[in-house]
C-alpha cells in the first residue's frame, strides 16, 4: 500500500469520531467564509460575464477597514466601548468602505472596458488586484496585524474573551469538541447575510432588475433598467459581502496582512466554479465544499496537502462538469 | 469559457515554471568578465542588498532594510570611503523569479562590488551560480541552511567554497541549541514537529527531528502549507499528550494564531518556534519559546536603533547589519590595497580577511569567517568562534527574556 493512502488510513483511525466532528466544524466555519467571498465572483460573473479577481483583494481591504477601527477603539485588549457595538461598528465601516471600493473599481477600471473583448476587462481585473496589494503592502510595510480575537473584549483574569468562550461541547472526556461563540458567529452571520442576498435577488423589483440584467443587458436597458446602476449596484453588494467576510476572518484567526486576499480569492474562485458560477445557491454550496474538502485534507492527508486536494478538484470539475454542480448549461447558439 | 480559462492558466503556470528554471534559473557558474573587471573606488562604492522588499514575508525584509540602512549611515559618518546601497526586491516566497532578476540585475551592474542578502536559504540555493559567474560571494544576514556552507554525506555543499558567507550561526548550530533546551532545558519527551515545506523550514526541522531522537524522545513530525491561516484542523491531529510543538516557520503572526488555536483547543503542550518568528510585537504567545539570533542588548547602536524606532525591539535585521559592515570592511580593504581600484574577485578574497570585534558585530562576539570545517555543522564561509543562538522565553507580558 502507498505510505500516503496507509497514512490516511491511520489518521482516520487515529482521530475517530471526535476528531471527524472538529474536522467538521472547521469546514464549516472556513467554508462560510468561502461562501461569502463566492458569492461575490458569482454576482459579477452572472451580471457582467467577468471574472473580478480583484474581490479578493476587496475582501482584504475590509479586513484592514475592521483592524483600523478596532484600533480607532484602542485595540482589543482595550475596547474603548462595549464588544458588540464594537463588532458592528467593524462590519459596518469595513461593509460600507468595500462596497464603496468595489463601485470605484467599476466605474474607473471595468465600466469603460463595458463593450471591449471580454479579455480586457480580466486582464484589468488581474491588474487591479496587484494594485491593490501592492498599495497596502506599502501602507502596512507587508507587516501582518492582528486583531487578538482570543484577547478582545477579554476581561479580569479569563483565559480568552468572550468569542472564545465555549457555548457547547459536543462529546464527552478529554476527546469532547468545544464549539465556540465565534465559530457559531461566523456561520450564523454568513447565514444571515446569504439569505438576505437570495430573498434580495428573488423577491425585491430590484432584484428583478438584476435578474434580467444579467440575463440579457441590452434587452434590460431596452425596457427601462439602468443597467449602469444594477451593475453598480451588484458591485456594492458583491464587495460588502466580502468587507463582512474579511472582518469575519479577523475575529476568527486574527491574522490580516496585504496578501490574505489572494488564495483565499482563488479559492473562493474555486468554490464558485464548483458550485457553478452564475448561481447564488451553487456558490453557497462550493464555499462549504471548499472548506470542507480543505479541512478533512489537513486533518487526515496533511497540511502540505489541502491546496494540492482542493485546485485537483478544481481542475477535475473544469474537466468533466465545468458548468459545476448548480450551474445552468450554456447554449451556444449556431 | 471556464474551461478555457482553465486551461489558458494551467499552460501559463507551466510556461512560467518553464521560464523559471531555464532562462533564469541557471545554477551553473557562467564565466563573466565583470569578476575581474577593475572597478574605480572614488569616493563611493556600490553594494547590493537582496531582500524581500514585497511578497509573503514582506515583513521580514522591512526587518533587514533599516538595519543594513543603519550600517551603511554608520559607515558613512566614519569612514573616508562611502557607501551606496543598492537594493533588490527577491520577495522570497512569493516569486523565485523575481530572486534571480535580482541576482542577474546585481550581478551586471558593473559599480557593484558586493552583495548582502539574499535572505532565504532557497534563495542562495538558486542564486548561487549567478553570484559566482560574476565573482562575487553573498553575505547573507538570515540564511541558515547547514549546506549551504558543509556538504551533505555524499554530496557536494550547495554553494562554491569562498562563494558565500553568512553572518548567522546556521541550522545545525540553531537545531542542537533547539533540541538541547528541549531535553535539557524544559525535559521534553513527547515532541510534535511541523515544519512549512519550504527549504529552510524542513531543513530545521529535520535537524531539530534528528536530535532528539538521538536522545531517545519522541519526535513526531508533520507538514503545513505556508499559505495556510486556520490551523484548527492541523491542531485536531495532534496527539492530545503531545508536551510540546516546535514550528520553525518565518510567519510569525500565524504562529501567533497557532499558539493561541491551540491553547483555545484545550491543549496544554508548549509552543517552540525559530529565529524566523523571532519577532516581538508580531509573536508574543505567553510561554512560548523561540531560538533567535544572539544579540548584544547592551551595545548603544542596538539601544540608538531601538530609541529611534519607537521602542520596537528587533534581533532578526541585526546580522544584516553585520553584512553590510563586513562588506564593507572588506571594499575598504581591496580599495586600499589596489590603491583606489578594486575588483570584484579582491573583495571576495577580502572577506575571509575581515575581522570585526564584539562590539562592530552587534551580535555579542567577534565575527570571522571559517575556512574549514569545524564540528558537525560548520564549514567555511560560516562564523567561527562563539557563534551560536540565544533561547528566549516569551512573558505572561509578551516580553522576551533570555534563557540561554
Amino acid at each position: 500500500m502507498h505510505p500516503l493512502l496507509f497514512s490516511v488510513i491511520d489518521n482516520i483511525r487515529t482521530l475517530g469520531w471526535d476528531g471527524a466532528f472538529q474536522l467538521f466544524r472547521n469546514g464549516l466555519v472556513l467554508g462560510s467564509l468561502y461562501a461569502l467571498i463566492a458569492l461575490g465572483y458569482t454576482m459579477i460573473y452572472g451580471i457582467l460575464k467577468l471574472l473580478n479577481f480583484a474581490h479578493g483583494d476587496v475582501y482584504m481591504v475590509g479586513a484592514f477597514l475592521g483592524y483600523g477601527i478596532l484600533t480607532r477603539l484602542n485595540g482589543p485588549l482595550n475596547l474603548a466601548i462595549g464588544i458588540v457595538p464594537a463588532i458592528a461598528l467593524m462590519f459596518a465601516v469595513a461593509m460600507l468602505g468595500s462596497g464603496v471600493l468595489g463601485v470605484g473599481i467599476e466605474r474607473f477600471a471595468y465600466r469603460p472596458l463595458r463593450n471591449a473583448p471580454r479579455i480586457a476587462p480580466l486582464i484589468t481585473a488581474i491588474g487591479v488586484s496587484f494594485f491593490l496589494e501592492n498599495s497596502v503592502q506599502l501602507l502596512t510595510n507587508g507587516y501582518q496585524y492582528t486583531y487578538d480575537p482570543f484577547e478582545l473584549g477579554k476581561k479580569g483574569t479569563e483565559e480568552f474573551g468572550p468569542l472564545y468562550h465555549t457555548v457547547f461541547t459536543v462529546g464527552s472526556g478529554q476527546n469532547a469538541t468545544p464549539v465556540t461563540a465565534v465559530q457559531i458567529f461566523v456561520v450564523g452571520a454568513a447565514l444571515f447575510l446569504m439569505v438576505a442576498l437570495v430573498l434580495l435577488v428573488s423577491r425585491t423589483k430590484f432584484g428583478k432588475s438584476m435578474r434580467a440584467t444579467a440575463y440579457d443587458r441590452e434587452a434590460a436597458s431596452m425596457m427601462g433598467i439602468d443597467t449602469d446602476r444594477v451593475i453598480a449596484i451588484t458591485f456594492f453588494i458583491a464587495s460588502m459581502l466580502a468587507g463582512a467576510a474579511g472582518v469575519m476572518f479577523g475575529l476568527y484567526l486574527g491574522v490580516t496582512y496585504y496578501f490574505m486576499g489572494f488564495l483565499a480569492g482563488l479559492k473562493a474562485f474555486t468554490a464558485a466554479v464548483i458550485g457553478g458560477i452564475g448561481s447564488i445557491p451553487g456558490a453557497m454550496l462550493g464555499g462549504l465544499i471548499i472548506g470542507l474538502v480543505e479541512s478533512f485534507a489537513i486533518g487526515y492527508v496533511g497540511g502540505q496537502w489541502s491546496d494540492i486536494v482542493i485546485f485537483g478538484l478544481f481542475i477535475m470539475f473544469m474537466l468533466f462538469r465545468p458548468r459545476g454542480l448548480l450551474g445552468s448549461r450554456a447554449i451556444q447558439k449556431v | 469559457m471556464l474551461k478555457k480559462i482553465g486551461l489558458v492558466a494551467v499552460l501559463a503556470a507551466l510556461v512560467s515554471v518553464v521560464v523559471a528554471t531555464t532562462a533564469w534559473g541557471s545554477s551553473k557558474p557562467r564565466s563573466l568578465a565583470a569578476a575581474t573587471a577593475s572597478v574605480k573606488c572614488g569616493k563611493k562604492v556600490t553594494i547590493g542588498l537582496a531582500y524581500p522588499a514585497t511578497g509573503g514575508v514582506a515583513f521580514l525584509g522591512n526587518l533587514q532594510l533599516p538595519w543594513a540602512q543603519t550600517a551603511v549611515k554608520r559607515w558613512n559618518g566614519s569612514h573616508k570611503l562611502k557607501i551606496k546601497l543598492v537594493q533588490g526586491d527577491t520577495q522570497l516566497t512569493t516569486n523565485a523569479a523575481a530572486n534571480l532578476a535580482v541576482a542577474h540585475s546585481f550581478a551586471s551592474n558593473g559599480k557593484m562590488l558586493a552583495v548582502t542578502g539574499p535572505a532565504g536559504s532557497q534563495e542562495i540555493q538558486d542564486s548561487a551560480g549567478i553570484y559566482h559567474g560574476a565573482g562575487i560571494a553573498p553575505v547573507s544576514g538570515s540564511a541558515t541552511r547547514i549546506f549551504l556552507t558543509r556538504a551533505k554525506p555524499g554530496k557536494p555543499r550547495e554553494t562554491s567554497k569562498g562563494f558565500f558567507y553568512r553572518t548567522v550561526p546556521n541550522d545545525g548550530q540553531q537545531g542542537d541549541a533547539v533540541a538541547n533546551w528541549i531535553n535539557k532545558g524544559l525535559k521534553k519527551k513527547r515532541i510534535y514537529i511541523i515544519d512549512d515545506e519550504e527549504a529552510y523550514s524542513q531543513g530545521l526541522a529535520d535537524q531539530v527531528q534528528a536530535d532528539l531522537q538521538k536522545v531517545g524522545i519522541n519526535a513526531t513530525r508533520n507538514h503545513v502549507a505556508q499559505n495556510l491561516n486556520d490551523f484548527s484542523s492541523l491542531i485536531a491531529s495532534i496527539p492530545n499528550n503531545t508536551q510540546l510543538v516546535y514550528i520553525p516557520w518565518q510567519q510569525a503572526a500565524e504562529a501567533q494564531t497557532f499558539a493561541q488555536q491551540l491553547k483555545a483547543s484545550g491543549r496544554n503542550a508548549i509552543v517552540m518556534g525559530s529565529d524566523g518568528i523571532d519577532a516581538p510585537g508580531q509573536f508574543e504567545a505567553h510561554g512560548a519559546y523561540v531560538s533567535g539570533f544572539p544579540i548584544d542588548a547592551t551595545n548603544p547602536v542596538y539601544k540608538a536603533f531601538t530609541k529611534a524606532h519607537k521602542g520596537q525591539p528587533d534581533a532578526f535585521g541585526i546580522p544584516t547589519y553585520t553584512s553590510v559592515w563586513v562588506n564593507a570592511t572588506a571594499i575598504n580593504m581591496a580599495c586600499k590595497a589596489g590603491h583606489g581600484k578594486t575588483t570584484r574577485t579582491a573583495v571576495r578574497k577580502d572577506l575571509l580577511k575581515v575581522k570585526l570585534s564584539a562590539k562592530q558585530s552587534l551580535l555579542g562576539f567577534p565575527v570571522q569567517f571559517l575556512t574549514k570545517n569545524k564540528g558537525t555543522f560548520q564549514g567555511p564561509g560560516d562564523m567561527g568562534g562563539s557563534a551560536d543562538f540565544a533561547i528566549y522565553h516569551i512573558t505572561n507580558s509578551g516580553k522576551y527574556v533570555r534563557v540561554k
